[in-house]
């Protein structure tokens, strides 16, 4: 019965995106405002990279909307996840020393290599995101080998709040500066550069270091949980 | 004249700062939310003559728009900012004294969370902005409706995420369509260009967009998560959920059929949809005979039932009187939920039959009570009555036959509205109560804002002058397209 | 043969998207259901990315070779917008599957099965 009505149901809607895509056509130049950027992103925002500088320059409230979608789902795991009392790690299967020893040597490597692709976010492909999630997997792959290693939570959630805390004020920043909230107050630099692009690298770091603790803190939930 | 972004920012910085507070001392963190919010309140009510002549528009980030992100404040907009500041600084201080499961600062970031996605939304000008905005919301309520963490709660919430989610993957779907037909994501000129696609593509998308906002607003047949999420969920949240929530849903579909896409034609099906809802509401409402806060939440679907139905009727009159209602419910149907979850926490259970003689136990709760009670039925002289007589008084105006049919079957849905709330009422005060001796009256941070509630809706009633004006303005700045589309882009 | 070149990318997406549609409407197990509204969200990043696609063009990453062309009458680089508007969708996707499988949890450990035609508790 439910099998029937999902079949119905999957098929209006189906019919309904065939009938929009029809007039979309794949591969056609329809390029409506991001013409403006791709020709106006390098002198406004000083980034080489265009995707960084629509997501933190011109659409920069979406980015912090979507820094605020992941700090409600942390806070909202927590939250759901909470026991008063500390439940002991159980007996699990220690990890082999080639995963221990590997992991020792990998996991530096692993948050360095985080920290490079935020940093060099308006540079390269990547950003605060994405380099948030290597370094959150870095940790992950230390709770899978030591799962009673207790980083302290509330540094987590310290570093987490600050992340946040700065973009928000480097925003409300901007408004003072410039008059714009989220302007650009920093100078735009030489192109190409590691200082350049304004407040775009200072912004990307902020939402780097949220990110990995966020998602970081979210696993060590998750995993202590049982 | 403070910037309006500030109106999103200081709620946000304010959920930020918690966690931080918390560090230092949990018990203070619940004083935050109040302070927060109180300057948001002044702050729209600061920006009122000014927008009253003009909208204000907000540049982000010191681009032009459409090549940027931009809010556009018109009274549309900032009434719904105003209701929503107000209703949520009242439930803010009643939240201080009613949450007692912990962690309790993640409650109070969390529903600073959930104010700044409402605000956030009622104040965007770009549609992809209004879905991350609302997905603040959506996902803020989702964790508050878990909050204590027991079966029901759980539960409820689990539903209401995968339901919530589907209908999110309908609006990004719409919105990806939107961007696919006209190539801009700016509210304003998509309005603009709105004439260059064909209309079966548009009805596909608004389609898409009514299905999508619709879940969150709970109009038939989407609102199956409705009664679980609100009647498990604590009352404080119930509140805000009722009262704020799902008007949220209910704007985005106004500011889409009318702003956006310019739907006058279709309207009348979205009246036909409401009138469903309204009646649905109110028999499943008048049929729950045992759990409180499920009437309540089933009376919820009615009243935007009706707000949807109002919003149909595309004269000033008929969206000045959804407006009204908007405002009427929202004060009305928090005061309820806030006075319940005391009399709830008195008598130890929500069954309608634990709470008879309650009326004398706590006599200032359930006078509030009674007063919201006769607000949402229609009684003057209270704002119901102001906003039920604006609805049919406009829809009779119309001289459409189909619209006769409705406002007949909204006297009947009212009829039995008065049926149920009226049992309740009864029940508090004419029947003799079993087991009241604790039952005691309620603190003083749930007193206040039950206290301002309702004589908020005394006072809308008896002088509707007071809000009037805003509404008027709010009504005819959704009306009217030319003079959005032209505020941002500049004269055409 | 043309059409289906054209037309693969839209209709995988909506493929995924309408598989991701019926897993959620018809299957019993929760954690399936939330593997639905992730795929539900994939096949949505997807069409996003689909739609702004053109022809012929790269990344949109001034390269030094690509810095010499803007300014010219046709770009050589891809439609930017579509490509932040699924960084933030991306990201939103996540926190709602975290939030989800985290409730999952809970549930789990309320009712101690995870099909869904059991954990009825809240009738009408």
């Amino acid at each position: 019965m439910r099998k029937a009505v999902g079949l119905i149901l999957v098929l209006v809607v189906g019919i309904s995106f065939w009938v929009v895509l029809k007039n979309v056509p794949f591969g056609h130049d329809k390029i409506g405002v991001g013409n403006h950027y791709i020709e106006n992103a390098i002198q406004e925002t000083g980034a080489t990279n265009i995707v960084t500088s629509v997501v933190v320059s011109y659409r920069g409230l979406d980015t912090l909307g979507e820094v605020t979608v992941l700090f409600i789902a942390a806070l909202g795991i927590g939250m759901v996840l909470f026991s008063v009392k500390k439940t002991s790690a159980k007996e699990r299967q220690t990890s082999s020393m080639v995963v221990q020893t590997g992991t020792r040597i990998l996991f530096p490597f692993i948050i360095l290599f985080g920290i490079y692709i935020f940093v060099h976010g308006h540079l390269t492909p990547g950003g605060g995101f994405q380099g948030g999630a290597v370094i959150a997997s870095g940790f992950l792959l230390t709770y899978l080998v030591w799962p009673e290693l207790e980083t302290k939570r509330e540094r987590f959630g310290a570093a987490e709040s600050l992340g946040g805390l700065v973009f928000v004020t480097i925003a409300i920043l901007g408004l003072v500066f410039t008059g714009y909230f989220l302007g650009n107050f920093l100078p735009t630099g030489t192109q190409n550069h590691l200082f350049s692009a304004g407040i775009i690298p200072v912004i990307y770091i902020a939402i780097g270091i949220k990110v990995g603790s966020e998602l970081a803190g979210i696993v060590a939930d998750m995993i202590h949980k049982e | 004249m403070v910037n309006p972004s500030l109106l999103i920012a200081i709620p946000l910085a304010g959920a930020f700062l918690i966690p931080l507070f918390a560090l230092a001392s949990r018990r203070l963190s619940r004083y935050l939310p109040p302070l927060v919010l109180l300057a948001d309140l002044t702050i729209s009510l600061s920006l009122v003559p000014r927008v009253l002549e003009d909208p204000i528009i907000v540049i982000l980030g010191g681009f032009k728009p459409p090549f940027c992100i931009n809010l556009m404040v018109d009274m549309l907009g900032l009434s719904f900012a105003i209701i929503i500041s107000l209703v949520s600084f009242l439930i803010s201080i009643y939240a201080i004294g009613y949450i007692k499961t912990e962690p309790i600062e993640k409650y109070h970031a969390l529903f600073l969370l959930l104010v700044a996605g409402a605000i956030g939304i009622v104040l965007t000008g770009d549609i992809f902005n209004l879905f991350v905005f609302f997905e603040i919301l959506c996902i803020s309520s989702y964790a508050l409706t878990a909050y204590e963490k027991d079966k029901a709660g759980t539960e409820a919430a689990m539903k209401y995420l995968i339901q919530g989610a589907v209908g999110s993957a309908f609006i990004l779907v719409a919105v990806a369509f939107i961007y696919g037909l006209f190539g801009t994501l700016n509210m304003a000129e998509i309005a603009s260009n709105i004439d260059s696609a064909e209309p079966t593509h548009l009805f596909m998308i608004l389609a898409l967009f009514v299905v999508g906002f619709g879940i969150e607003a709970a109009i038939f047949p989407l609102n199956a998560w409705l009664p679980d999420a609100h009647s498990s969920a604590p009352s404080s949240i119930s509140a805000i959920l009722s009262g704020i929530a799902i008007k949220t849903g209910v704007y985005c579909l106004a500011r889409i059929s009318y702003t956006l896409m310019n739907a006058q034609e279709l309207l009348i099906l979205i009246s036909l949809i409401g009138v469903v809802t309204l009646l649905v509401g109110e028999i499943a409402a008048y049929g729950q005979k045992e759990d409180i806060k499920r009437m309540l939440a089933y009376s919820s679907i009615g009243q935007v039932g009706l707000i949807v139905f109002a919003l149909g009727v595309t004269t000033y009159l008929g969206i000045f009187g959804a407006l009204f209602q908007v405002a009427n419910h929202a004060l009305a149907k928090s005061l309820l939920f806030l006075g319940t979850g005391y009399m709830i926490y008195n008598v130890g259970s929500n069954r309608l039959e634990a709470m008879e003689g309650l009326g004398r136990k706590m006599p200032f709760t359930a006078i509030a009570f009674t007063i919201a009670v006769f607000s949402l039925v229609g009684l003057p002289p209270f704002a119901g009555f102001v906003s039920k007589l604006s609805i049919i008084y406009a829809a009779v105006q119309t001289g459409q036959a189909v619209f006769i049919v409705f406002v007949a079957l909204v006297l009947l849905a009212t009829v039995i509205e008065a049926g149920y709330f009226f049992r309740i009422v009864q029940s508090l005060y004419f029947r003799k109560g079993v087991s009241l001796e604790y039952a005691k009256e309620a603190p003083m941070t749930a007193l206040i804002p039950i206290a301002i509630l309702a004589l908020l809706i005394i006072a809308i009633g008896v002088y509707p002058q007071l809000i009037t004006g805003a509404l008027e303005g709010a009504a005819r700045s959704l009306l009217e397209r030319g003079a959005y589309i032209s505020s941002v882009l500049g004269p055409m | 043969m043309d059409l289906v070149a054209n037309s693969m990318y839209y209709l995988g997406a909506g493929a995924l998207i309408l598989i991701g549609l019926y897993m959620v409407i018809t299957k019993n197990n929760l954690i399936k259901i939330i593997l639905g509204l992730s795929l539900v969200d994939t096949g949505t990043h997807v069409l996003l990315i689909a739609i702004g696609y053109v022809k012929g063009r790269t990344a949109p990453i001034l390269t030094e070779e690509l810095l010499e062309s803007v300014g010219e009458a046709i770009p050589k680089v891809v439609d930017p917008i579509p490509q932040a508007l699924v960084l933030t969708a991306i990201v939103i996707g996540v926190g709602v599957l975290a939030l989800g499988l985290s409730l999952a949890i809970k549930v789990y450990e309320h009712n101690g099965t995870l099909d869904v035609r059991k954990i009825r508790g809240l009738k009408w």
